[in-house]
């Protein structure tokens, strides 16, 4: 009989003995079976039978006793393994103290009787509080308030640019008088003094704007939870709400319509868009919605002024679904760098600061702790990567020397996600880090950037985001090199490898009916968003445009 | 067979006595619900490390589908001292919710009052406990989470164990976070072998399984609670309290020292030495030395106890060959079970009964878990992470406490079920079976119930009062099978209740006997050459089934299959056989042998020889069979199809081969077999051609590349339709047409069990008595050369209603209308003909172009369009050209006279005509 260490999965060898007459003769059967037995016992005792040749007036007699053969060796081996498990205390093979604290971790740390009491999270109250104001008649009243806070935040912003732009215009003039006196009676010391003087004028300028800015958007974030938590418990207080909430919404009215009367930042943008349903899965199929949209990423964030009733309506929208389930997600193409100073991170970041955002901490605080978390993460990783060096990663060389020159830089593939209220058709971006790669014709399906948005999709199955709107060439802005084969092929590679996510999403969390949005840049022709209209249906397979038909 | 007689003639005295109330005839169902409650728990399957492939190379099976599919065989354990497990539902990121039976007071009822319990009481919990594990021990399974709370109390005081199966389900708690048992009650080896947990990067490994003894020792934890009316190690932590259970080893008399520890000397000292060797036996530190439960349950200690109670015998299940009624007892005066009046009937349901109509009832076990406040879940925004790798595992995301175990049992409230079905009068839980006329009872909602057969399917099926009605129906129909089967096909014609469609697809298959003893006796482990191939096609089968995707489906889908392989040593195993087997193991999770039997009896009715190793010349006839269906029933799509070299070898063998298995999902397949499994074996081409047809736009508008591109991935097909026009397509078609050489030759006359009678429809024309009128073989590359099927002359002089007994024969409704047309010249048909028929001569009909000449007699034929032509000559090539000529021009349901006129010469039924002037 061999015996492993008392691992799991240790087999072992018995022999089942079972005598038995036939006739004059004694016969006796002989099996070995492994333990622990993983069959099924009357499937072995057919078996046996059948290749023995057992004669059937024993076959009863044959089962009880292969069972009951087979239940007291089990019981020996639970025996055995357990008192094993009891001597190696004894011995002090195994600490007690960490055995018992092991125990106490795993029932605190998974059990709701043992954990520790929840502290009261005030934002997971607002987020009650809000939800359900939002889906009261008091909704209106909220996003009157929000967009008036958004106007003056507008205002001195405009203020803001007003200024710099006559600071500007101030400098520019006067460099130009300096300029024209260069080589007369100033020096290129003399120039440059002015320049550096100009710059930190305007560097103070800005601050000090940026601080106001903080500062009000400050103020007005803590009024209005504030004011958000009375108008709740008000409303809880007194059980005829209408009342209130006529004397709420007069106020705000006004003032609304005071800001209707504010230019219209920004005129609807002809967007070319289309629309298709599809179905995917073997057997078994669901639905999705698909959308083609030429449009600037920074679109789906920008916010309209009231006015026009479709960017109310957008509003409440999203207003309404920001504590749901069925969340809207962005991806934004960045580089390796977790910050806001330069392109298209800035122009978010301007965007993302028009407007306060009530719910969550400002776009700067967020990246603070994302920075943190890769530093973290880098540690994690490092340190897991000493425990197990034996595993090659193809290229993995290649990229640890990268993140040691600086661990605070993601590589491709990494993303980020930030949280936003403040937005118009979104809550969440996912800031998705890219290489110039991309901008190469020739990547593949297993490139970061891909994987990434294969990760970007499962993290939208874990957390409910059901809308979702993914750059489909992976640039934001069109350049020279990208010709129309390039564009066509990358559309090809992405719609194929979202497909194919899509199936495999299924799996994740049984087939939910999702909407993603293909976004393409505003620079493309017309012609081309056609064409790359006509790829998606053959890809996808629509059905519905000819089902609809076949009706009769 | 005489012995199954008797015991169905008893079956109808107890039907007339309405005495069928009875509980031995449960068979293999769950127990009615009577004072229990259904109660639902839920807790989290551990999420899958990101990312991680199986060996074969296929994604990991999550966790929660790992323990839906090891549930299942919970639903079996069926005991009175365990609760009653009925269903488990996956929700959203990995959760799972339980429904069991449930009683609202435990033991912990008894902790609460502070009081100890009397020693006759703490013996007959010890006792009934212990029947308990006994019976779950004997199903290999440990329940380890035992405690206070989960020893439930019904109202009679007996016990009932609860959660028992969670550390079965489970895989010993190595799918999910938490520990499973309680601190106090865990035994010292269980604390020894330690614990797992997955952010505990030291223990590699989960512990090892624990045995039967842990649960004694449990036990002992909750008697001696009990006789000393206060909870153990209460105000202790945790690894304090292990600390000290581990300490015990130490230790002479262990019940002493717990005595001494928790000040309760006196009290334990004075329990009656039973007792106390029974609290001593229990609280054995060395596991060798602890009694077994079964070891227990014999010892001397329950001398007084054991007598009160009978060992519990499983109710015969209705396939097996011991008698269903054997141990039925009449009492005295029948009228004793008539008495109670006002009861509740519901509660006399079985458990998953009861359950099924709770969910239709708008029952929602996530809305009943949400409002007690068990499942409290964040908002999505605020539990994202900050940030993610390239290969999946994300960061900066704070542990999410509603994710915590709270394993409280919620009780399911059945008062809008109640309700529901207030109006539902006594009676129709018992119908009488002996009226054919009417199956369905005669109430007040009758009426109602009339119309609501009316609706679609899928509103019937979700309709409370009428499934209720047709459960009921089914159920007492099935347990009187097989002397109900007559009723059990004229019922299943209206619809069959999803609940029971298992049994009743077997009832419909004719499944008999001891199946579960045949599969036993069938090698299933022994390796086998197609075991490569199983192993292949089983994780792409169905795979967007939960119980078909778990481990434990795979498991029993090799064993199905195998068994079906090594039982058909003629036939070998063909892809698509997995997908077939799907079905019947979805519907008989549980009952393998049932779902092998099945499988068997299905596919020599419907798919006879299909399995050949060689099975070409099956095939290509089915195919060609089928293509003349095609332009029996729509010219117009055959002539565009033949065109474009669309032929069914290219999509229609998967169809077949699988009886569309392969293309539907199994919810589909459901609705669609329901009608297959009543209708004969060439059902399947009006199938086939119904699906077609509904494609038919978009076959007729693309070509070639297109329609094999549509096929690839079958778009969407309504199955209602389909259903309803494949039953439409058959009706219109005359039997003798789908005739096949290689299909499944006639039964044997006379096994046809209790009388079947074999209506029109559902019995194979191969069944049928062979004459000299009936169909004979042809070669198939006669076969195939031939656009339009042949039909016999018995066929035509049926549905002609010619015969030489005169006109009296009952018209069927339903029968296709047919019309004769006698291609044969003018003279030939003025000396003898059909009467009826049409005479147009081959040359007048058709220009040589094949077109369709304008004369009188094209006239006539025009008229007739719709009807089924039925073209008549001597010689069969002119007929079958003639045919295809009409085809071509798209006359729809043309077929010829297998054996032209001559067939008909002998039978006397020509007739001359009377000269006319």
């Amino acid at each position: 009989m061999k015996k492993n260490k008392g691992k799991p999965g240790s087999t072992a060898e018995k022999e089942f003995v079972f005598e038995f007459r036939a006739g004059k003769h004694n016969c006796v059967l002989k099996v070995p079976l492994k333990f622990p037995v993983q069959e099924n016992i009357s499937d072995l005792h057919g078996r046996l039978m059948l290749l023995h040749k057992i004669p059937c007036y024993i076959e009863n007699e044959l089962k009880t006793s292969l069972s009951n053969f087979i239940e007291n060796e089990t019981i020996l081996d639970f025996d055995r393994e357990a008192e094993l498990a009891l001597q190696r205390l004894t011995t002090g093979d195994v600490d007690v103290n960490q055995l018992t604290n092991a125990w106490t971790r795993s029932y605190v740390e998974t059990t709701l009787e043992h954990a520790r009491p929840e502290e009261p999270s005030w934002d997971e109250d607002f987020a009650d509080v809000y939800h359900e104001l939002i889906h009261s008649p008091a909704s209106d009243t909220l996003l009157n308030l929000e967009h008036n806070y958004f106007v003056s935040i507008s205002e001195l912003i405009s203020e803001r640019d007003m200024e710099i732009k006559k600071l500007q215009e101030r400098q520019a003039a006067e460099m130009d008088k300096v300029m024209h006196e260069l080589g007369n009676t100033l020096s290129d010391q003399d120039v440059n003094t002015v320049a550096s003087q100009h710059f930190d004028a305007q560097q103070v300028l800005e601050n000090k704007w940026a601080s106001e800015l903080k500062q009000v958007t400050g103020i007005q974030k803590q009024e209005y939870q504030e004011w958000v938590i009375k108008l709740h418990q008000d409303l809880q207080k007194s059980n005829n709400s209408s009342k209130i909430n006529e004397e709420i919404k007069v106020q705000p009215n006004q003032l609304s319509e005071l800001a209707d009367s504010g230019a219209r930042m920004f005129e609807e943008q002809p967007q070319l868009e289309e629309s298709f349903t599809i179905h995917l899965g073997a057997q078994l199929k669901t639905m999705h919605n698909l959308r083609l949209v030429r449009a600037d990423v920074l679109d789906f964030c920008k916010h309209r002024r009231h006015g026009s009733s479709g960017a109310k309506l957008r509003r409440l929208q999203t207003a309404l679904s920001l504590y749901s389930s069925s969340l809207c997600g962005l991806v934004l193409l960045v580089d390796n760098r977790v910050n806001s100073y330069s392109g298209i991170k800035r122009d978010f970041a301007t965007v993302a600061k028009e407007c306060t955002d009530f719910h969550f901490p400002c776009l700067e605080e967020q990246l603070e702790e994302v920075q943190q978390v890769v530093l973290y993460a880098r540690a994690q990783r490092s340190s897991k990567q000493k425990d197990q060096p034996e595993i090659p990663r193809n290229g993995g060389d290649d990229k640890s020397k990268n993140v040691e020159r600086n661990p605070s830089n993601i590589l491709p593939g990494e993303f980020y996600i930030s949280r936003h209220s403040n937005l118009s058709e979104v809550h969440v971006v996912f800031h998705l880090c890219v290489d110039d790669n991309v901008r190469s014709g020739n990547i593949t399906a297993r490139d970061p950037a891909i994987m990434g948005l294969r990760n970007i999709l499962k993290v939208c199955c874990t957390h409910d985001i059901t809308t979702v709107t993914v750059p489909l060439l992976l640039v934001h802005d069109m350049s020279e090199e990208m010709t129309i084969p390039w564009c066509l092929k990358r559309a090809e590679l992405v719609f194929k490898c979202v497909k194919g996510f899509m199936m495999e999403m299924a799996s994740w969390d049984g087939g939910i009916s999702r909407t993603v949005q293909f976004l393409v840049p505003k620079s493309i022709s017309e012609e081309m968003f056609y064409q790359l209209s006509n790829m998606l249906p053959q890809i996808f397979r629509v059905s519905s445009t000819l089902t609809l038909t076949s009706k009769h | 067979m005489l012995i199954c007689r008797y015991h169905h003639i008893l079956f109808i005295h107890c039907n007339e006595g309405s005495l069928s109330r009875s509980q031995c005839f449960v068979s293999g169902r769950m127990r009615p619900l009577r004072d229990a409650q259904l109660g639902a728990f839920t807790f989290f399957a551990s999420a899958l490390p990101h990312d991680v492939c199986g060996s074969n190379g296929l994604p990991l099976t999550p966790n929660s589908i790992k323990i839906l599919g090891r549930f299942q065989i919970l639903k079996t354990i069926t005991h009175p001292r365990l609760c009653q497990y009925v269903d488990i539902s996956r929700g959203k990121h990995e959760r799972l919710i339980v429904v069991a039976e449930h009683f609202e007071s435990s033991l912990r009822d008894f902790q609460k009052q502070g009081k100890t319990a009397s020693p006759e009481k703490v013996l007959q919990i010890a006792f009934e406990v212990l029947e308990g594990l006994e019976f779950m021990n004997k199903h290999g399974m440990v329940h380890r989470a035992l405690s206070a709370h989960n020893v439930l109390m019904d109202c009679k005081g007996n016990v009932k164990l609860a959660k028992f199966g969670l550390y079965h389900m489970t895989d010993h708690g190595a799918d999910v976070d938490f520990p499973i048992g309680y601190p106090s009650y865990l035994a010292p080896e269980v604390i020894a072998q330690g614990s797992f947990h997955p952010s505990d990067p030291s223990h590699d490994e989960a512990p090892l399984p624990s045995g039967p003894k842990t649960d004694v020792w449990s036990l002992g934890v909750l008697l001696f609670e009990l006789c000393a009316g206060r909870r153990l190690l209460q105000n202790i932590d945790i690894s304090e309290r292990l600390k000290f259970i581990l300490t015990l080893g130490c230790m002479d008399d262990i019940v002493t020292v717990l005595a001494e520890e928790h000040g309760c000397l006196d009290t334990i000292k004075e329990l009656p030495e039973n007792v106390l060797e029974l609290l001593r036996k229990c609280l054995t530190f060395l596991p060798s030395k602890r009694p077994t439960p079964a070891e227990l349950l014999r010892d001397p200690v329950f001398s007084e106890v054991s007598c009160l109670y009978t060992p519990f015998q499983k109710p015969v299940s209705l396939f097996s060959s011991s008698l269903r009624c054997a141990h039925l007892e009449l009492p005295e005066d029948i009228s004793d079970l008539c008495k109670d009046d006002d009861e509740d009937y519901l509660s006399e349901r079985a458990i998953d009964e009861v359950y099924h109509l709770w969910c239709l009832a708008g029952g929602d076990l996530e809305k009943e878990l949400t409002i007690k406040e068990i499942i409290q879940s964040k908002p999505p925004i605020c539990t994202l992470p900050n940030f993610v790798l390239e290969d999946g595992e994300s960061f900066g995301q704070g542990r999410d406490r509603s994710f915590l175990l709270d394993d409280t049992t919620v009780t399911l409230s059945l008062c809008q079920l109640r309700n529901r079905l207030k109006d539902v009068a006594g009676e129709a839980y018992y119908p009488l079976l002996e009226d054919e006329q009417s199956s369905l009872p005669q109430s007040n909602s009758s009426n109602e119930l009339s119309a609501t057969v009316t609706l679609p399917l899928i509103i019937r099926e979700r309709d409370t009062e009428y499934q209720l009605i047709r459960i009921i129906l089914f159920d007492r129909l099935l347990k009187a099978y097989p002397y109900k089967k007559n009723l059990v096909w004229k019922e299943a014609r209206v619809d069959i209740p999803p609940l029971v469609r298992g049994l009743a697809w077997a009832a419909l298959l004719g499944i008999e006997g001891d199946i579960q003893a045949k599969y036993e006796t069938i090698d299933k482990d022994t390796p086998i050459p197609t075991d490569r191939q199983i192993e292949v096609d089983i994780p792409r089968c169905h795979q967007y089934d939960e119980l078909l995707s778990s481990p434990q489906g795979h498991i029993k889908f090799r064993r199905v299959l195998k068994a079906w392989v090594v039982s058909h040593p003629d036939l070998v195993y063909w892809q698509g056989l997995d997908s077939l087997c799907a079905p019947f193991l979805y519907l008989n999770f549980n009952n393998e042998a049932l779902a092998y039997a099945c499988m068997s009896a299905f596919i020599p009715k419907y798919l006879y020889n299909f399995f050949l190793k060689d099975n070409s010349h099956v095939i290509q006839e089915y195919l060609t069979v089928f293509s003349q269906m095609i332009s029996f029933h729509d010219p117009e799509l055959s002539n565009h199809l033949n065109e474009i070299g669309f032929i069914p070898d290219l999509y229609a063998i998967p169809w077949f081969l699988t009886m569309f298995t392969h293309v539907f999902p199994l919810h589909k397949i459901f609705h669609l077999w329901d009608t297959l499994l009543l209708g004969n074996s060439s059902f399947p081409f009006c199938i086939g051609v119904a699906i077609l047809q509904q494609l038919r736009d978009r076959l007729l508008a693309n070509g070639f590349n297109e329609c094999i591109l549509l096929f690839s991935d079958l778009p969407e097909i309504d199955i209602e339709r389909c259903v309803r026009e494949s039953i439409n397509l058959f009706c219109w078609t005359p039997k003798s047409a789908t005739y096949r050489q290689h299909a499944q030759p006639p039964k044997v006359a006379g096994d046809n069990g209790f009388g079947k009678t074999t209506t029109y429809y559902s019995s194979d024309y191969q069944d049928m008595p062979k004459t000299d009128l009936s169909r004979e073989p042809l070669a198939l590359c006669d076969l195939k050369a031939e656009v339009s099927p042949r039909i016999s002359a018995e066929d035509l002089i049926d549905l002609c209603e010619l015969s030489l007994t005169g006109p009296t024969k009952r018209t069927k409704a339903g029968k296709p209308k047919i019309v004769a047309v006698d291609i044969r010249s003018q003279e030939d048909f003025s000396r003898g003909h059909i009467s009826g028929s049409i005479n147009i001569p081959f040359s007048a009909a058709f220009s040589p172009d094949g077109e369709l000449v304008q004369c009188p007699a094209t006239g006539i034929l025009q008229n007739y369009r719709g009807r089924v032509i039925v073209v008549i000559s001597h010689a069969m090539k002119s007929a079958a050209m003639f045919a295809a000529h009409m085809v071509k021009v798209n006359f729809p349901r043309v077929c010829i006279l297998d054996g032209g006129i001559n067939k008909l010469k002998p039978t006397g039924i020509l007739t001359v005509p009377s000269p006319q002037i």
